[in-house]
């Protein structure tokens, strides 16, 4: 009995009780996809019986209700040449059991003695499936939940203030009057009113401000501002707390202290709060706000210290401290009055600056609270750190490098920025001046033009899209201009979305046919330490790249081509080109997804670019360009700061001091093509 | 008493909310000074043209104009452009600030108002307008 060879049928049915054993569906196709055998599972979760089943071809069951094409070529890929797939998910309304999501799993079967087979895995996933869509329906709908609470207590607090501010005006208007009329004991009664409007409102502002924040709703307006003309403000509307409690406001202010670029609100009002918690509680002592700018961990930071001479805090106390609805003590509120919020919100505040607050303190002495703020806040607060050493670094080196020179020379040395946007305008204008260049605006192509004359900048700066004369325009008539055609231009754009705004880059512009004087002469500025220097020049025409290629080489230039942008980006990652020569109207990727997608690479960013192109561009053409331009903000918007330190970066590098002007006269006319 | 009285400087107060017009109205003529009323955009824009007050305290979010667009119409029109307007917004917002200097507003205020700051703000551009400010003592009762 045990050295016998297992019958056939014995395998058979050993292979069969193993088959059926298996919980998911299987069916064994032979290679006309005719059904062999299959599982109980499948038995099972089909209802249906071996009759209905056995000896069907797979398309053909049910009446043809298993007739799925997507699994039926899935099937002969295997038969062909795949011999297995994997996790297929397929949807479909089965006989009986209705519509089902299956997961499909099917492999051919090593040839043996069996002819050549297919086992077909299915696994219902419908539940798992609807379980999931379920999870991800709950988690929209929780959002729009928090969405609309977000909206509802913003619109409720707006609802709130209004009559509250009836209150009040009108508590205002009678306390007016009580005085004009000698109505003392009124007078005192209104005044009790308007407090607690006053308390009520001051609430009110700061739940809608910690829901904001706890929402992840609060946004920061950052802008560059002087830290010592803010602590004068702040400091002349906290005077009358002060002085109510008989107490003494010292400020001392580091010489250094400068600009820094935060939300200036929130500076304040943390400030603010800190300052009025310290007279608060101290009676007849002495209040100091020490202002400074420190270097910690390799970056600026201004420091704020508000010592008093006040009760001072428990250890106990100052664990509870920062938490919102909890003053030091229950009774505190009672006897020094305060939302009990405001030092939450100062701490939430600092935080999503990238800072802190934080306190010192020692019972019946006083306290000690430090505000610490890097010096330039970034609106992306993950690395606030890092990019505010490398802003600060370069910050700092612009001032040393050309300080002096912005003051002996006051025409020149200048920016020019051109953009119709105010807003835009305003913000690039000021980041220029903090990063000490002297700069003018203009608000429309003709002024900007009209200046550029007047002013011979240094470099400018120009918006891609304006009513009236776009910047394509402006630049052609800055280019055909001698006098003004070596002036390095940035073209950058930003739409109102204050995290969009991009940069094409171009440092310099040039007509076809380009001139070999005129060639010569914008390479000059990009001038090679130590000839020959890898120039790349990117141009679909061959004969257009023949000529120029003789050119630079006579120039002293070691030239690669490219016939598209995608070879160009190809070209420079192989080898690093000291400028660039771009044509602008390519097949497979023209010249401005050329620059957009090179900018985006910060070690290229700074490769000068000099646009080659066709005379004039048509109206229609620009009109392409400008949706061009459109489109690249909408797939990649860099954020603001990143756009800023682009465009200061550009400056720096395209915008040396012109100490050797270039003769302009001497130009000759070798048409190129 | 030989003196002729001086002329009492007229303010355009365009504000739809109820309650802030008659507050804000009463508080100024309490200071002295004629208030004439608009609720909406266009009829501060009709008023101004038609009345030449001295300054006009302009709401921003008004019914059929708002108050940036009034503004900005009152400053296109040389009748117009030289009476100086005054902002009055709900929100502390820089931008809303901006907005409304851009609109060619001569200074801004936000809501709920306090007075002595309007007033610093209202007399100094009416001095810079060479016209006449109320003392308070010839106005307190």
């Amino acid at each position: 009995m045990t050295n016998q060879i297992p019958r056939v049928e014995d395998i058979e049915t050993y292979a069969q009780d193993i088959v059926d054993t298996v919980r998911e569906p299987l069916l064994m196709l032979d290679i006309t996809l005719r059904v062999r055998s299959a599982n109980r599972a499948f038995y099972e979760t089909f209802q249906v019986t071996a009759q209905e089943t056995e000896n069907q071809l797979i398309y053909e069951l049910g009446n043809g209700q298993w007739d799925i094409p997507a699994l039926r070529t899935l099937l002969q890929d295997i038969i062909g040449t795949s011999s297995v797939f994997n996790d297929f998910e397929l949807e479909h309304t089965f006989p009986v059991i209705g519509r089902r999501v299956m997961l499909l799993n099917a492999r051919k079967l090593r040839p043996g003695s069996h002819a050549e087979l297919l086992v077909l895995a299915m696994e219902d996933v419908t539940q798992r499936r609807r379980a999931e869509e379920e999870v991800a329906k709950a988690t929209k709908a929780s959002e729009t939940a928090n969405r609309t609470k977000s909206l509802f207590l913003a619109n409720m607090s707006h609802e709130l203030r209004t009559p509250l501010n009836a209150i009040l005006g009108y508590s205002e208007m009678l306390r007016e009057q009580s005085v004009r009329r000698n109505l003392q004991e009124f007078g005192d009664d209104i005044e009790k009113i308007h407090a607690a409007g006053k308390h009520l409102l001051a609430l009110i502002n700061d739940i809608l401000d910690l829901s904001k924040i706890e929402a992840g709703k609060m946004e920061l307006f950052l802008e560059s501002f002087d830290v010592s003309g803010m602590i004068e403000e702040v400091a002349s509307t906290i005077h009358p707390i002060v002085e109510k409690e008989g107490n003494t406001l010292h400020i001392e202010r580091a010489a250094d202290l400068g600009v820094m670029h935060a939300d200036q609100i929130k500076v304040r009002q943390a400030l603010y709060n800190l300052l009025s918690n310290a007279a608060k509680f101290t009676h007849q002592g002495n209040i100091t706000l020490k202002a400074g700018r420190e270097l910690m961990d390799g970056s600026e930071w201004i420091v704020f210290r508000i010592t008093d001479t006040g009760i001072g805090l428990s250890s106990g106390q100052i664990v509870k401290l920062f938490q919102a609805f909890t003053q030091a003590d229950a009774s505190t509120t009672r006897k020094f009055g305060g939302t009990g919020l405001g030092l939450a919100l100062t701490r939430r505040f600092c935080q999503i600056m990238g800072g802190d607050v934080t306190v010192q303190s020692v019972l019946d002495e006083g306290s000690i609270f430090t505000i610490k703020l890097p010096a330039i806040v970034r609106e992306t607060n993950l690395d606030a750190a890092t990019a505010a050493v490398t802003a600060l670094a370069a910050l700092t080196s612009a001032e040393d490098g050309n300080g002096d020179a912005k003051e002996s020379s006051p025409s020149g040395n200048c920016v020019l920025v051109i953009d119709d946007d105010p807003t835009q305008r305003d913000l690039i204008h000021r980041f220029l001046v903090r990063e000490g260049f002297r700069v003018r605006s203009a608000s429309s192509g003709e002024e900007g033009l009209r200046l550029a004359r007047q002013l011979r900048p240094i470099a400018i700066t120009l918006d891609v899209m304006m009513p009236g004369m776009d910047g394509w325009s402006v630049l052609m008539a800055l280019k055909d201009d001698m006098h003004l055609r070596d002036i390095p231009v940035i073209m950058l754009t930003m739409v109102d979305d204050p995290k969009r705004g991009f940069t094409l880059g171009a440092a310099d512009y040039a007509t076809k046919p380009v001139n070999h004087a005129r060639l010569a002469q914008i390479l000059r500025k990009y001038s090679c330490p130590a000839p020959p220097c890898p120039i790349l020049l990117v141009e679909d025409d061959p004969a257009a790249r023949g000529t120029m290629r003789r050119i630079l080489e006579k120039e002293g230039w070691n030239v690669t081509e490219a016939e598209n942008g995608r070879v160009a980006l190809e070209c420079i990652e192989r080898e690093r080109p000291r400028v660039i020569l771009l044509d602008l109207m390519m097949p497979e990727m023209d010249g401005f997804e050329f620059a957009a997608r090179m900018r985006r690479r910060p070690e290229w960013r700074l490769i000068p670019i000099v646009v080659v192109t066709a005379h004039d561009l048509s109206a229609e053409e620009r009109h392409r360009l400008n949706g061009y331009v459109e489109t690249i903000i909408q797939k990649a918007g860099d954020s603001h700061e990143a756009l800023l330190t682009q465009v200061r970066d550009l400056l720096n590098d395209c915008a040396p001091p012109r100490a050797l002007p270039l003769p302009e006269t001497a130009e000759l006319h070798l048409p190129l093509t | 008493m030989n003196h002729p009285p001086p002329p009492v400087p007229k303010i355009l107060l365009v504000e739809d909310n109820e309650m802030n017009r008659d507050m804000l109205s009463r508080r100024l003529a309490d200071r002295g000074y004629l208030v004439v009323l608009a609720m909406d955009g266009q009829s501060g824009v009709d008023m101004t043209k038609s009345l030449l007050p001295d300054l006009v305290l302009m709401d921003m979010s008004l019914p059929v104009l708002d108050g940036w667009e009034a503004t900005r119409r009152l400053k296109a029109d040389a009748v117009t452009q030289g009476i100086p307007v005054i902002a009055l917004t709900a929100h502390a917002m820089s931008s809303d600030r901006e907005k409304a200097l851009e609109a060619g507003c001569d200074d801004y205020d936000t809501k709920p108002v306090e007075m002595p700051r309007l007033m610093e703000k209202i007399e100094t551009l009416l001095r810079k307008a060479g016209k006449e400010v109320p003392s308070p003592t010839e106005t307190a009762l």
